[in-house]
């Protein structure tokens, strides 16, 4: 895998439900 | 310019979405999305080991050049200290 460069992509209230994923 | 350790802060910490099949780094109120880079280096965070420290492993995985990856590097983390999901200690 080739380095590039890092790019923070930030999700708007993200509200973590249930260990199962992240709902918008 | 000067070293220093990242530490990712109490209550944040990486999670896998299966959902939508991707890492991100989620914190209280704030969810980021993580590229393949960007898990790698999170991945290296262990709050002992300094960016220079990360930045020669992550060199050497990548055959990339170390000024490239710690440039690279500081933005990020710097990007992540402003969102307060980041800290450091010297």
């Amino acid at each position: 895998m080739a380095w590039t460069k890092p790019i923070i992509r930030e999700i708007e209230c993200g509200m973590e439900i249930n260990d199962g994923g992240v709902l918008f | 310019m000067e070293d220093f350790i990242p530490v990712i802060p109490r209550g944040v910490r990486l999670h896998f979405d299966r959902v939508r099949d991707l890492w991100v780094l989620l914190a209280p109120e704030r969810t980021i999305n993580l590229d393949p880079v960007g898990l790698a280096i999170l991945n290296e965070v262990d709050g002992e080991r300094s960016v220079s420290q990360i930045a020669g492993d992550l060199a050497a995985r990548y055959d990339a050049p170390v000024d490239q990856i710690t440039t690279d590097m500081r933005e990020f983390l710097a990007g992540l200290m402003d969102r307060r999901i980041m800290e450091t200690r010297p």
